[in-house]
């Protein structure tokens, strides 16, 4: 592993009210590694993800994100982390009636001094820009399009090129392909690591599918109630012996249920 | 789908290489596409933007004269000797009869409304021509202000209040039927299917399937409405409808300015006391949430129970569950409608109807329609009319753009989304409720007797008014647009004016149009009556033209207003089609 790990948690717990979602979670992520962090929904993926981008504050624990202590950041240096943290959400987030070049390009607010409206506020380098990135995704024909005209594998694609406008150092996916059907969402995990193997990006990205997280992922974190219950690189797994991790810590019939079927979906029942 | 993955060549590496690349991307980039539309739309737009601009200019509103004007205020006040009012006796039953005329006249349009909403509504009407007629109907009378409609019902009827109820009546169908539409529109369809498949009537359906869901929305949309009416009925005074505005209007004509004040405060706070209860009964028929939660709604929420939390009864026998039990409920039920009966019919007996004019009006209508016609315009000319007419529309758009203005800031501040903090957005939204409760009109008349301004003072108060609708209106819109976007942005690292720009505002542009053109239209009939109380514009001529009985003018004014207000109609509609 490198010598400066891209990302160090050390014993994070949030705690929502009386709800614990995290709960003593260590995690170092060295530079390029591409990371799954798999668990049934509500075990605690997106929130570990929200504490990395620095958009939620931990209850106790140390984050510290390419070299920055995160919690302890404030305003422009606050905004200054996340823009080097792209992130991709499992709604695409994108700004529907505006054309999908302008979303692209608001991925680059960070760089830029005051508030945008309309094409022409950008400047002829960022369009182009923005335009390099889209080619990149295969989506340069529909620059000008309607972001809500388009499917949502498509939408997806233009979310990465929104982030790849921040030129980011470190990539997170919030379930990135839980909407899509699976031809799409194929599409985007190539996607993912290509962009990622090209510019060196560190992953970490939420899945809930064992098969597609074995396949994709260099290494797999698995949570479960908030807590770390797998951490291993992918070579040489295969699904049994995960579903084999997760069988041990199983305690309800509907996670069992879930695992026979190979997707960490359902939430237990209490 | 094109898929990256097979694309020849595959994607380009890094797009930030060197100028060959550049080019080669320019060359291959889609050409932004050009809608002729949209650039005709948006042309319109920066038109009617630069008009209203040159109309701020030419009335000379500027913030210094009116603060002189202001000063005099002073002056004013020790000249007229201070705020006289009248008698206690004299001025409850004027009160009385404003509110009763106001109440008869709404609830005459709501029920008139009714079988005009069900022909209307796409769910529930026959055919398209009814539907057709019945949209019509709705826009023609919106389109007739209620002063001129009660003009001519003055020539009709003895004096009384049967012109205003009838003026009010006719007038508010236009917004209540619209209104009524919609929210049969938004109907859960599956309770009807329901009645439909049980082999129920057409009638069945409409009063067990649709009328349960809309009633309370349709309850809010008359108390809204009768909000309204009362306070353009002091404008119907100014014509010769009895009540309060009549009253007034005597008082500044005969110059007993301390006299007309305090008919027009006692106005101003009738106003806000109705527009508390009917917030309270809107939060009792709606719950909070849907009521909105205004200072008012507050204060009448605390402790209220919600629908549908009854106990439940054990029944010994079959029998014995034929009598439904008096739960707190069903008590509360019961006095709220038979006060409601009690209002609707006292509010009939005082308004003082005269009914048999309703039988003897119908012989006066052929000699009454013959003389408006044909109009003219009379010794004036078309030159004199249509300028003012300009000078109407003109004190609209100053007064629309003013409020736009004001509004983006207030508005914006006051949505949750945007205001940096809690604390700030309470402020706004309490600053929007706070100018909602002035009527512009009576703030219009107010200004233009302290100052001597006549179309600024209009310009100003109309401006004031309109925050309180237009910055709610957007404050609400952009409290409504999704939320992912702006977190999309938090996580690129863009700071709050940029999130605000590149995502809070375009999700709520279309809105912004739309309400933006009903604020204009909305404005387009106030600035036609503000000539009336002193305003300027075409007002002025109107009220002359029907108190010289010169009913030719009055006919080809009225046709110059309808059509100003059915091109600014067909604008809104346009824009909102455009900008989709």
């Amino acid at each position: 592993m490198n010598p400066e790990p891209v990302v160090r948690i050390e014993s994070l717990t949030k705690r929502f009210d009386s709800t614990t979602a995290l709960s003593g979670v260590d995690l170092t992520v060295g530079r390029g590694e591409i990371v799954v962090l798999l668990g049934l929904s509500g075990s605690g993926k997106s929130t570990l993800l929200r504490h990395i981008d620095a958009l939620e504050t931990p209850t106790s624990g140390s984050i510290s994100v390419l070299g920055q202590n995160v919690p302890a950041l404030r305003g422009r240096a606050l905004r200054g982390l996340r823009s080097r943290v792209g992130f991709i959400f499992q709604q695409f987030e994108l700004v529907g009636s505006l054309s999908v070049l302008e979303n692209v390009l608001a991925g680059s607010l960070a760089g830029l001094r005051g508030p945008r409206l309309g094409l022409f506020s950008y400047s002829r380098a960022h369009k182009l820009r923005a335009l390099g990135h889209l080619d990149r995704v295969g989506l340069l024909d529909r620059a000008y399009q309607r972001a809500d005209t388009l499917s949502g594998g498509q939408q997806q694609r233009v979310a990465i090129a929104r982030a790849l406008m921040q030129d980011p150092e470190v990539l997170l996916a919030d379930e990135p392909v839980a909407s899509l059907d699976p031809e799409s969402s194929s599409q985007v995990m190539s996607l993912i690591r290509e962009i990622a193997a090209d510019d060196g990006l560190t992953v970490l990205c939420s899945l809930h599918q064992v098969d597609l997280a074995i396949d994709w992922a260099d290494r797999i974190v698995g949570l479960r109630h908030g807590e770390v219950v797998l951490d291993t690189t992918t070579s040489g797994l295969d699904k049994a012996q995960v579903m084999e991790i997760y069988g041990r810590v199983a305690t309800s019939t509907a996670e069992i249920a879930a695992l026979e079927t190979g997707l960490l979906v359902a939430e237990p029942v209490a | 789908m094109s898929s990256v993955l097979d694309r020849p060549g595959g994607p380009s590496p890094v797009p930030d290489g060197g100028s060959e690349t550049a080019a080669d991307l320019q060359a291959r980039a889609p050409r932004r596409p050009i809608s002729p539309e949209r650039i005709c739309a948006s042309l319109t737009l920066v038109a009617i933007a630069v008009i209203a601009v040159m109309s701020l200019i030419d009335l000379n509103i500027s913030l210094a004269s009116i603060g002189d004007s202001l000063g005099n205020a002073q002056n004013f006040f020790a000249r007229v000797g201070g705020l006289r009012f009248p008698e206690a006796g004299e001025l409850i039953e004027l009160t009385v009869l404003t509110v009763g005329l106001v109440l008869t006249g709404t609830l005459l349009a709501a029920a008139i409304s009714v079988p005009v909403a069900y022909l209307a509504a796409s769910n529930t009407t026959p055919n398209h021509t009814l539907r057709g007629i019945a949209r019509f109907i709705g826009v023609l009378t919106r389109a007739f202000p209620d002063v001129v409609l009660a003009m001519v019902f003055v020539l009709m009827f003895s004096l009384g209040t049967l012109p205003g109820i009838l003026a009010i009546g006719i007038h508010s169908i236009g917004m209540i039927s619209k209104m009524f539409a919609d929210a049969i529109e938004q109907i859960d369809e599956g309770p009807r299917l329901a009645i439909r498949a049980a082999g129920g009537s057409r009638s069945q359906e409409f009063f067990a399937g649709v009328l349960p869901q809309v009633l309370p929305s349709w309850v809010a949309t008359v108390l809204h409405r009768n909000d309204i009416n009362l306070r353009g009925s002091v404008v119907l005074g100014y014509v010769g409808v009895a009540g309060l505005g009549l009253e007034m209007s005597h008082a500044f004509k005969s110059l007993n300015y301390g006299l007309g004040l305090g008919y027009a405060l006692v106005l101003f706070l009738l106003c806000v006391a109705m527009e508390m209860i009917s917030s309270a009964v809107r939060v009792a028929m709606l719950g909070e949430k849907e009521a909105g939660k205004g200072v008012f709604v507050r204060l009448f929420s605390r402790g209220r129970v919600r629908s549908g939390e009854a106990a439940v009864q054990k029944y010994a026998s079959v029998e014995q569950a034929l009598r439904r039990p008096w739960t707190a409920q069903r008590v509360r039920n019961t006095i709220a409608g038979w006060l409601a009966v009690l209002v609707v019919v006292g509010s009939v007996v005082v308004s003082d109807i005269v009914w048999e004019d309703l039988l003897t009006f119908w012989g006066k209508v052929p000699e009454v329609a013959a003389q408006f016609w044909p109009p003219d315009f009379g010794s004036y000319g078309f030159e004199v009319i249509g300028a003012a007419m300009i000078d109407t529309i003109r004190i609209a758009l100053a007064a629309t753009l003013i409020t736009l203005v004001l509004s983006l800031v207030i508005g914006s501040l006051a949505a949750r989304n945007v205001a940096p903090n809690r604390a700030i957005r309470d402020g706004f939204r309490l600053l929007l409720v706070i100018i909602r409760g002035i009527p512009e009109l009576i703030l219009a008349i107010v200004l233009i007797i302290i100052t001597g301004l006549g179309p600024q003072a209009g310009t100003i108060a109309l401006a004031i008014g309109g925050i309180g609708l237009l910055g709610k209106l957007i404050a609400d819109s952009l409290e409504e647009v999704p939320r992912g976007p702006e977190r999309a942005l938090l996580a690129t690292g863009a700071s709050r004016m940029q999130m605000y720009a590149a995502a809070t505002f375009p999700q709520g542009s279309r809105a912004l149009i739309g309400h933006t053109f009903y604020m204009l239209d909305t404005n387009v009939r106030a600035a036609t009556l503000l000539g009336i109380v002193g305003g300027g514009g075409v007002g002025y001529y109107l009220l002359n033209a029907g108190q010289g009985s010169n009913y030719p003018l009055v006919a080809s004014i009225v046709i110059m207003i309808l059509v100003t207000v059915l091109v600014v109609e067909g604008l809104a509609m346009w824009m909102r089609k455009v900008f989709r």
